[in-house]
């Protein structure tokens, strides 16, 4: 072999021992990258989860310190109306700007006055508030908030007649809401005036209890309203939400 | 793989990166404007400890945001699409057990309390979308190398070759 062609040889085989290190290097740098990003990434990704649960916890929750409404059932956040004593138990669960709640008031509102004043049931009321918006001025919070105020100043009485006054008068789902000034005019209305109530419904006092309110009635189970339970038990079937279904199922719960 | 479909296949996990990126991202970015709505659509379920529905409605959108934007920019693309996988492997399963256990809720996949009104529950079709995004997901871990991506981790047979000649 003339040593030119082995000079050749050793020529190729350098070059291609030079250019598989050359890869090799370029490999373990782009891995290196990925590491260092990947390591990156995912610390930023904790930091972020970190703030974010931080910041989220602040925005939702209340203050321990915060005004609760009197005349109170149920834990502190139920309004109870009727006889002590009767047999039954009636839990509502509703939203002021609920218009399946309005229907069911409408249809069925009379038949549980009726059964209260039977005394063969007593209802309680819990408000939830959670269909606010930015176009009804956070309704559904002032709805309620007004509603405590009621039933705080004038009784549970007083916040059966608010409560059936705002469904009478609901406004329409994607609208602008009732004004302060409608809500302190129902509550004149419903037997609570004077400045107590008025500055209640005006400053949004029990704004904090609302949200405490909306998250027990999550708690107890309630997906969507109108929830209704008798004595504990749901009633699931539409049919069972009318005023046939409810008076059928109280009485049987009556026995 | 035949020429054309390898030819295609970088497109097709391009559509499939924007479409679970965009889908992630906006799922997240929905739930965060009201935690407490997000509180209730977890707690709806009725699976959770109350000492986990927080952390969960609060944490796992910021999971989604993350996977979404990393999907789109198509950096870490495999591990996304492994995670997007795992979490709709998990909501259909959620959602599949309020359904056989009789709860009226909604799922709250885009925000919301999970609220929904009584006889409107949705579940087929919520199951039916997770489950054809979750096949997506899996087709996107299995074949990750796509177009227009920043990362380029997962190149291309035939980029790798390219990209290791110059």
């Amino acid at each position: 072999m003339p040593s030119s062609a082995k000079r050749e040889a050793a020529r190729q085989r350098i070059a291609a021992q030079r250019a598989a290190e050359a890869a090799a290097r370029a490999k373990a740098q782009r891995r290196r990258r990925t590491v260092v990003g990947g390591v990156v990434a995912a610390v930023v990704l904790v930091v972020a989860l970190v703030v974010v649960v931080v910041v989220q916890s602040n925005r939702t929750s209340t203050s321990a310190s915060a005004a609760v409404p009197a005349n109170t059932s149920d834990g502190g956040y139920a309004f109870t109306v009727g006889d002590a004593d009767a047999k039954v138990t009636l839990d509502l669960y509703e939203d002021f700007q609920c218009p399946n709640c309005k229907a069911l008031e409408d249809s069925a509102g009379q038949t549980v006055d009726q059964l209260v004043q039977a005394g063969t049931a007593k209802v309680r009321y819990h408000g939830m508030a959670f269909l606010d918006t930015s176009r009804n001025d956070q309704y559904s919070t002032r709805a309620l908030n007004a509603a405590a105020a009621v039933a705080s100043t004038a009784g549970t009485e007083a916040y059966s007649r608010f409560h059936d006054l705002l469904f009478a008068h609901q406004p329409e789902e994607g609208g602008t809401g009732l004004t302060d000034d409608q809500l302190v005019t129902y509550a004149q209305q419903a037997g609570a005036s004077g400045a107590t109530v008025e500055q209640a419904i005006r400053d949004g006092e029990y704004e904090d209890w609302t949200k405490k309110a909306t998250e027990q009635a999550s708690k107890d189970g309630v997906t969507g309203t109108p929830a209704v339970f008798v004595d504990g038990k749901q009633l699931t079937a539409a049919d069972q939400l009318t005023a046939a279904g409810i008076s059928a199922a109280v009485q049987a719960a009556a026995g | 793989m035949e020429q054309p479909i390898r030819r295609a296949a970088p497109w097709l996990a391009t559509a499939a990166r924007l479409l679970l990126g965009g889908v992630f991202l906006v799922a997240g970015a929905l739930k965060l404007p009201d935690p407490a709505a997000a509180a209730r659509a977890v707690r709806a379920y009725q699976l959770l400890p109350e000492s986990l529905v927080d952390v969960t409605a609060f944490g796992l959108p910021v999971i989604e945001i993350a996977v979404g934007l990393a999907l789109l920019a198509g950096v870490f693309v495999r591990t996304a699409a492994v995670l997007s996988a795992v979490m709709l492997a998990g909501y259909v399963a959620a959602i599949a057990a309020a359904w056989a256990r009789g709860l009226q809720i909604d799922c709250g996949c885009f925000g919301g309390g999970g609220t929904v009104a009584a006889g409107q529950t949705a579940y087929r079709g919520e199951i039916a979308r997770d489950a054809a995004l979750l096949l997506v997901a899996l087709a996107l871990a299995r074949w990750p190398a796509s177009r227009f991506s920043l990362g380029g981790a997962d190149p291309a047979p035939g980029r790798t070759e390219y990209r290791s000649a110059q």
